[in-house]
């Protein structure tokens, strides 16, 4: 690491008089394996290593990332991107920051299994023990990525704080052709940790199985009811549907039109904390802190200490995610939701890991009275609009429900709903809890960010199926 | 240049069989907008090396981004150091010895080439450019029609060599300009317009600004749009994005992978329109004298009047398949370049009933290999009666199948925009577009 390099950026910054500055350097060592119909395409390792600068002149933020660390080349990138930002600065926005703790801080995530001490052969391996047991007509594609990053982040607020998290990510796409038809499905898998998470994912049997219910949807599959009917989506759908409908228009950046270009803006405006968005029962947080998950992490990248975020509480919306910026603005504390993708991107308020909170039901009760519906287990579309109003899931695997048991397998029921009405047809809410892990991107140029989102089964009631 | 000379030497000696080093070194700056106030600026040096290797078959690649100690150089790496060269070197065999062979792989292409300059691909006034005077002409030709503005400027210039195993040592340098505004007359009411560009002379960025102000304004009161069947005019903002779709599909890893509507349409009609893929293309965004194993850009038409004649491939593939490569390498998958499309001229607009659609975001398939998706239309979308605009409209989504929309386009517009944009990374050459018969998809409110 190249620790003195940051700590000379910020100080070289503070000399020309800036009111804020902050350095990251990042160091990353990865792998990754390519498994095409069951041939290894392409094999490869990477190491990166770079600083990216923020800060504030004359009031506008200024950035600049370098990965040809000596100081001769930073000196000079600093300043022309500090004579920009001056430049700039004449039709700038005035950036304050909220008063946050500084912080001296180490974590790290320890692994059992050292992804680094396993040969590429070993982790080839295991993609071909998953390739076996699968028709080969079907189209398979598989990727297996593995990283360790080290970060150091400094302040000229007194902050320092280094980690070194590790992370494993799988990602499979799917096609299974019977009959002149063909259904897909791609899922991705994700977590910080080392090698053991990767075999705790169970892959081969949930690709089995996963085949095994696609097989039967093209052999049996029946049309969705229309109409008004009630509907039972799994962890899955419910995770996507708290990532894009209440995550990502919670976003204080987007709420406040800063991401407005690409990003878009928000539903939901400042006043409408308090106001009812769901059913009573539904209560929904972000929290980067849960151990093992893929979006976690202890300090933000503007060194705020992390925590829970409670989005919607009993219904009604309770809590916005925060920088420094936006806080500032509404004069409230950061609740630590900056985050890069890496040292060359500047951070943005970001999800964590996103999730339904558990509630009284078990799995098996939720169907039981329902004369007629549809079980959407998981999806494949969906897409929702740049205020995050209206939306739509395409199921994947997904069956009739028929006086309260889960018969026939159903062929891509849609959901196409507005976020109230999705939120507010919600009845009944499962015990037992699952993530799915996705990358989401946000801003210009585009950083994608490892996430988790999910939560329990949910019940919703009346809902019109197309 | 020595030491790229040097990790080539050290690799044959050490059995690799096919070697390919690219080396890049970008500087950039970006100016981001939002309420028509820079929110940031962002300043980048990124110097990179990437070292494709073939052994017995095993397809490795690594890429050197770690650069500490060593001597200045003009183009390689500045401080890339022998020994890290050396260590790259021993982690490459060492990994190739650990990894299966890829029995698809068929080796890179033999040089050497000849390589033609591609016109209007360099540009040294954008070195020294001022891209906040620039961006405010732009935010200001918006604000004559529009309120707020959020959006981006960027620019770049880059360094480009790449030598191989097979006689192949290439050159290149580029610049680029891009720009990007969303303007909005109220919050439900906005217009979005990008321009990119490798020449100062064709950036558009007061066309690109006014543009966007114009269609803002336009899309005011917007009134809940209807479901149905509708011809549909698409500008040329989510013609890029379709276009992207379209023509990623055409990659013959997208085909191999069950990800491509285009499988088993090799020859066969599919509408009436000529699609082209062009890496040598005169201020083409990402246009190069070379594709990444050093084959010459060259222009392809992939779909010549509604058939489609080819997939994108690099050396290998195309080996595979008794083909030629039609220089889209992509080691690991062929990719597309600058995309054109081409078709019958036409007033678009004379039209007695449709919609006009001037963006769309979040594409999404149900089903790669049967082209199922749909596309959410985002700022202006307006009714069309009797060729005239009657009324602005929100909420709607186009849910339809690609192998259905390219089988109904039907006239092109006479005006071709160069674009790309957050859901168009590939940069497209296109007219606005009539496509008959769109299914129109809105959700229970």
């Amino acid at each position: 690491m190249y620790e003195d390099l940051a700590d000379f950026s910020v100080k070289q910054l503070e000399k020309l008089g800036v009111s804020y500055a902050e350095a990251r350097l990042e160091e990353i060592k990865g792998s990754g394996y390519i498994l095409k119909n069951g041939n290894v395409d392409i094999s490869g390792f990477d190491k990166s290593a770079g600083l990216g600068v923020r800060f504030i002149a004359n009031g506008t933020m200024g950035f600049f990332s370098i990965n040809d660390l000596k100081k001769d080349k930073i000196s000079s990138l600093i300043k022309r991107s500090f004579n920009l930002t001056k430049n700039a600065s004449r039709i700038g926005d005035k950036v304050k920051f909220s008063e946050e703790k500084s912080v001296n801080a180490k974590y790290e995530i320890k692994q059992k299994i050292k992804v680094e001490n396993l040969n590429p052969d070993e982790k080839i391996k295991f993609l071909l023990e998953i390739d076996k047991e699968i028709n080969k007509k079907y189209f398979r594609y598989f990727a297996l990525h593995d990283d360790i990053t080290k970060t150091y982040y400094i302040n000229n607020e007194g902050s320092k704080i280094n980690s070194t998290i590790p992370r494993v990510s799988f990602y499979y796409f799917l096609t299974v052709l019977m009959n002149n038809k063909s259904m897909q499905r791609y899922l991705p898998y994700g977590n910080t940790g080392g090698w053991e998470v990767v075999k705790k994912w169970n892959l081969k049997d949930n690709f089995l199985s996963e085949i095994k219910a696609l097989e039967n949807i093209i052999k049996n599959g029946v049309k969705p009811p229309k109409g008004k009917i009630d509907v039972v989506i799994g962890p899955e759908v419910t995770g996507i549907a708290t990532h894009e409908s209440v995550g990502h228009p919670y976003e204080a950046d987007r709420i406040l039109g800063r991401e407005a270009a690409q990003a878009g803006e928000s539903f939901v405006n400042l006043k409408m904390i308090g106001d009812k968005i769901g059913s009573e029962i539904v209560n929904l947080v972000d929290d980067p802190v849960l151990e093992g998950s893929n979006g976690f992490y202890l300090y933000d990248d503007e060194g705020v200490k992390a925590r829970r975020k409670i989005l919607i509480k009993n219904g009604k919306i309770n809590e916005f995610l925060h920088n420094r910026e936006t806080a500032a603005e509404l004069n409230v504390k950061s609740n630590a939701a900056s985050r890069a993708s890496d040292y060359n991107k500047e951070p943005l308020i970001r999800m964590s890991n996103t999730f339904v909170l558990p509630g009284d039901y078990k799995d098996e009760e939720l169907f039981k009275d329902i004369k007629l519906g549809v079980y959407i287990k998981n999806f494949m579309e969906w897409n929702i609009d740049d205020k995050r109003f209206q939306q739509k899931y395409t199921g994947a695997e997904a069956y009739l429900i028929e006086n309260g048991n889960v018969t026939k397998p159903v062929i891509n029921p849609v959901l196409e709903i507005t976020t109230p009405a999705l939120w507010s047809s919600v009845d009944a809410i499962g015990k037992k809890i699952e993530f799915s892990a996705g990358s989401c991107g946000k801003g210009e140029p585009m950083q994608g960010i490892p996430v988790w989102f999910g939560g329990p089964h949910m019940r919703l009631r009346n809902i019109i199926m197309k | 240049m020595e030491l790229a000379y040097y990790i080539l030497k050290e690799l044959k000696k050490k059995g690799a069989d096919d070697i390919i080093i690219a080396v890049n070194k970008s500087e950039g700056s970006q100016v981001k907008f939002s309420d028509n106030k820079v929110v940031k600026t962002g300043s980048e040096i990124l110097v990179n090396l990437e070292i494709f290797m073939a052994k017995d078959k095993k397809v490795v690649v690594t890429s050197l981004k770690d650069f500490n100690k060593g001597e200045e150089r003009a183009l390689i790496p500045t401080n890339l150091d022998k020994k890290n060269a050396d260590d790259a070197i021993k982690n490459l065999i060492r990994f190739a010895n650990n990894v299966n062979p890829n029995k698809d792989y068929n080796g890179i292409a033999e040089g050497p080439f000849r390589y033609k300059e591609i016109k209007d691909s360099y540009d040294k006034k954008i070195i020294d450019l001022n891209e906040v005077d620039l961006m405010e002409k732009g935010i200001n030709a918006a604000l004559e029609n529009s309120n707020r503005t959020n959006g981006i400027i960027e620019k770049w210039f880059n360094e480009h060599l790449l030598i191989t195993s097979n006689n192949i040592e290439a050159e290149d340098k580029s610049t680029g300009l891009y720009f990007s505004i969303r303007a909005f007359k109220d919050k439900e009411a906005s217009g979005h317009m990008n321009s990119c560009s490798r020449v100062l002379s064709k950036f558009e960025v007061e066309s690109s600004g006014r543009k966007a102000g114009e269609i803002a304004k336009m899309a005011i009161k917007p009134e809940e749009g209807k479901s149905g069947k509708y011809d549909v005019i698409f500008s040329h903002m989510p013609m890029a994005a379709l276009l992207n779709n379209i023509m990623d599909a055409a990659s013959i890893f997208e085909v191999e992978a069950g990800l491509s509507f285009f499988a088993d349409k090799l020859n066969k009609k599919l509408g009436n329109f000529t699609l082209i893929d062009d890496g040598s293309l005169e201020n083409g965004f990402n246009s190069s004298k070379f594709d990444d194993e050093g084959v010459p850009a060259q222009r392809n038409i992939v779909v010549n009047n509604g058939i489609l004649k080819t997939y994108l491939h690099n050396t290998s593939t195309a080996k595979k398949y008794r083909t030629k490569t039609t220089a889209n390498a992509g080691l690991v998958a062929p990719n597309p370049t600058n995309i054109i499309l081409e078709g019958k001229k036409g007033d678009v607009f004379d039209i007695k009933k449709g919609l006009y659609i001037t963006n769309v975001w979040y594409t999404r398939y149900q089903n790669h290999l049967t082209g199922d998706f749909s596309t959410i239309p985002r700022d202006g979308i307006f009714l069309i009666e009797n060729g005239e605009i009657t009324k602005s409209l929100k909420n709607i989504r186009v849910s339809d199948n690609f192998l259905n929309l390219m089988k109904n386009i039907s006239l092109v517009g006479k005006e071709n925009k160069h674009l790309k944009s957050w859901e168009a990374e590939i940069p497209v050459v296109t007219p606005e577009v009539l496509i008959k018969n769109v299914n129109i998809s809105k959700p229970k409110l």
